[in-house]
């Protein structure tokens, strides 16, 4: 967690430079009160402040019993780290494609790739799966909710 | 006299056959996606939301109260099963409970727990309604200078006394109110962090924000194992805990409820805080101390009577102040703005007739929730063996639902998936995402305030210290500031030394 600490005190640097920076682009006061550029400003510092801190503390603390206790559930392994990378390509996949093939054959299509793909059901239980989900989501939210879903090209 | 005038008129507006069936829906679901391994309260609330778009503010409300009060009652249920909390708040749970379900008495444990949480959440809303409205009216008083620096101590509190980190606890909270600062700012209307992108110029959406640490956040962690639960199986028959085992628990019930009221009650504290001070008092006072966490049955009763009751108090802040006390009601605040409706001591003046009938609906959620936990706990409990594989597509995909149909636009999704992946690192390196929710939706708000505050006292920053109440707030943030700063450099110093020794 030494490292990882360092990297998100050092992600916070910037950010809070970046925050300052922005900030000197409004005025800091009017007239009676706080301006636009107030705010963001102080955030800013406060942030950078506390970033320097938890990279001060990064790297003064010794790699002690808390540090080995951190590392088993820190990063995770390769394997993992796929998965995880492949979760979200799909749902970055599921987000651009509902709004052509409609929010129904997307997510038939997106329960198929994540239940063949990745966890290993055979294509006919996934299809099967993928047709109850969206028929289920379509009901629940569609019709009972009257929440508006994207319709595709196909109208639905 | 008014205060039961009011209740009564809230509960004519619950008990229409709408409300009653909303609560129900919540109830029900709250508890069984409660009941899912690692899913708590928040997440709860986070991924059910889309359930409330296409209702009026109150029956919104009643279920989204109801889904928190379900996913309570389910937690414990994983807890005591599984030995797996959803949330913080039912880690004490796995203590006793757990061993209990070891030893063949899940049923009397859950039966406990379920009655425990039913008295605590009625006892609970009990006090809510005594305290809430006299605590709004004094709280009317206030200027925007008393405002911000209640919301600052709000806020502070939910830092010092949450996370495990304060640094990575005060760095979620700043960054949640620089996000607040996306949008037209309130002295000009002039685009602030929007960068020519129109659907940011309202702010941030607060769902897609919640739906992606929350549900998105979850979904990715969970990710990495594959997720194997096996439920002990608990018989219908065996669900009813003995008289006995009533008698023993009852006082364990009754200090339960009154510690965890108390403790919700205040801003920042809560139902995990509740539920470890109401263990360790049961344990400090126990004839024989060495039964607990080998299957005490009070070990079960009293911290899941706190956590309940906790609930209940955590809404005392949140209506008569606007101050959420945690994440899962920093989520129903965001969601009460969402419904146009304006937190704050004036909501009992300007949305009274909603306020009541929530309030009412805490009654009736606890009564059906009663009902359905006692016979249903086998068919909830069989939820548990439905395959992670097959619950991951199903959140992810009910968010998505939410975050585009906030607008009808994928925007939302976009930031919902961004949200996500800042859920997943802020999960993986312990960066509670409470502070950032309870900013994001407190941060506007305090500098509209300080912008008030300001102008009224012609750019004068003594403002917030010559006015007493501010100062006093704002001397108690500063006061518990140091407090646990001392502790906190206290702490260091001790591993510093026994590293050093090493």
């Amino acid at each position: 967690m030494k490292k990882a600490d360092a990297v998100f005190g050092f992600i916070s640097l910037g950010l809070s430079f970046w925050l300052m920076i922005e900030a000197s682009r409004f005025d800091y006061m009017t007239e009676f009160a706080a301006g636009p550029g107030f705010m963001p400003f102080w955030l800013g510092v406060a942030l950078g402040l506390l970033a320097l801190f938890l990279i001060w503390d990064a790297f003064r603390r010794k790699g002690g019993k808390k540090d080995e206790l951190d590392k088993e559930r820190g990063l995770p392994d390769r394997k993992a780290l796929i998965r995880v990378g492949l979760i979200l390509l799909m749902i970055v996949g599921l987000t651009l494609v509902m709004q052509y093939l409609g929010f129904a054959l997307a997510v038939v299509l997106f329960v198929i790739l994540i239940l063949f793909f990745l966890e290993g059901y055979g294509i006919g239980k996934s299809t099967f799966y993928g047709i109850v989900f969206s028929a289920f989501i379509f009901l629940v939210f569609q019709y009972w909710l009257e929440v508006q879903l994207p319709k595709g090209y196909f109208g639905f | 006299m008014d205060m039961f005038h009011n209740l009564m008129q809230g509960f004519a507006t619950v008990i229409s056959p709408y409300n009653l069936w909303v609560a129900a829906v919540g109830c029900f679901f709250g508890t069984i996606v409660g009941i899912l391994p690692g899913l708590g309260p928040s997440t709860t609330i986070a991924i059910l939301l889309p359930l409330t778009f296409s209702m009026n503010s109150t029956s919104a409300m009643i279920m989204l109260t109801c889904i928190y009060y379900g996913s309570k009652y389910g937690g414990s249920i994983t807890s005591i099963l599984i030995n797996v909390p959803g949330e913080g708040a039912s880690v004490v749970t796995c203590f006793d409970g757990y061993q209990m379900a070891r030893q063949g008495r899940g049923g009397a444990a859950l039966g406990v727990s379920t009655i425990g949480s039913f008295i605590a959440g009625i006892a609970g809303t009990f006090g809510l309604i005594f305290i809430c409205e006299p605590l709004a009216d004094l709280c009317l008083k206030f200027g925007p200078a008393e405002y911000f620096s209640l919301i600052v101590m709000g806020m502070l509190t939910i830092v010092f006394v949450g996370g495990k980190s304060i640094a990575k606890s005060l760095i979620s909270g700043i960054l949640g109110l620089a996000l607040g600062c996306v949008g037209a700012d309130i002295v000009r209307g002039a685009p602030r962090f929007v960068y020519g992108i129109p659907e940011l110029m309202g702010g941030i959406d607060f769902v897609p924000v919640v739906m992606g640490l929350f549900g998105i956040g979850e979904v990715l962690v969970s990710a990495e194992e594959r997720m194997k639960v096996q439920p002990l199986n608990v018989k219908f028959a065996d669900l009813w805990p003995t008289l006995a085992d009533i008698v023993q628990s009852k006082w364990a019930i009754m200090r339960g409820t009154l510690i965890g009221f108390g403790i919700g009650a205040l801003p920042g504290a809560g139902s995990t805080i509740a539920s470890f001070i109401s263990y360790g008092v049961e344990k400090s006072i126990a004839k024989d101390p060495s039964r607990f966490g080998k299957g005490a049955i009070e070990g079960v009763a009293a911290p899941e009577s706190a956590n309940n009751s906790a609930c209940s108090g955590a809404f005392v802040p949140l209506l008569s102040l606007g101050i959420p006390g945690s994440s899962s009601t920093a989520i129903l605040l965001g969601a009460l703005v969402l419904y146009g409706l304006k937190p704050g001591p004036m909501l009992f003046q300007t949305s009274s007739a909603f306020v009541w009938a929530l309030m009412a609906s805490m009654f009736i959620g606890n009564i059906m929730l009663l009902i359905m936990n006692l016979p249903l706990v086998p068919f909830f409990a069989a939820s548990l063996r439905i395959p992670y594989s097959l619950l991951y597509p199903a959140i992810t995909l009910i968010s998505v639902v939410g975050a585009y149909s906030m607008n009808n636009s994928a925007f939302g999704v976009w930031v919902m998936i961004i949200f996500g992946i800042f859920g997943y690192l802020m999960k993986k390196y312990d960066i509670p995402a409470a502070p950032l929710v309870i900013a994001l939706v407190l941060g506007p708000l305090m500098e509209e305030h300080l912008y008030q505050a300001l102008n009224l006292s012609h750019g004068n920053v003594a403002v917030f210290i010559t006015r007493p109440i501010s100062a006093t707030l704002l001397a108690l943030s500063a006061l518990m500031a140091i407090l646990v700063t001392l502790k906190t450099v206290k702490e260091k110093r001790a591993v510093i030394e026994s590293e050093d020794d090493a």
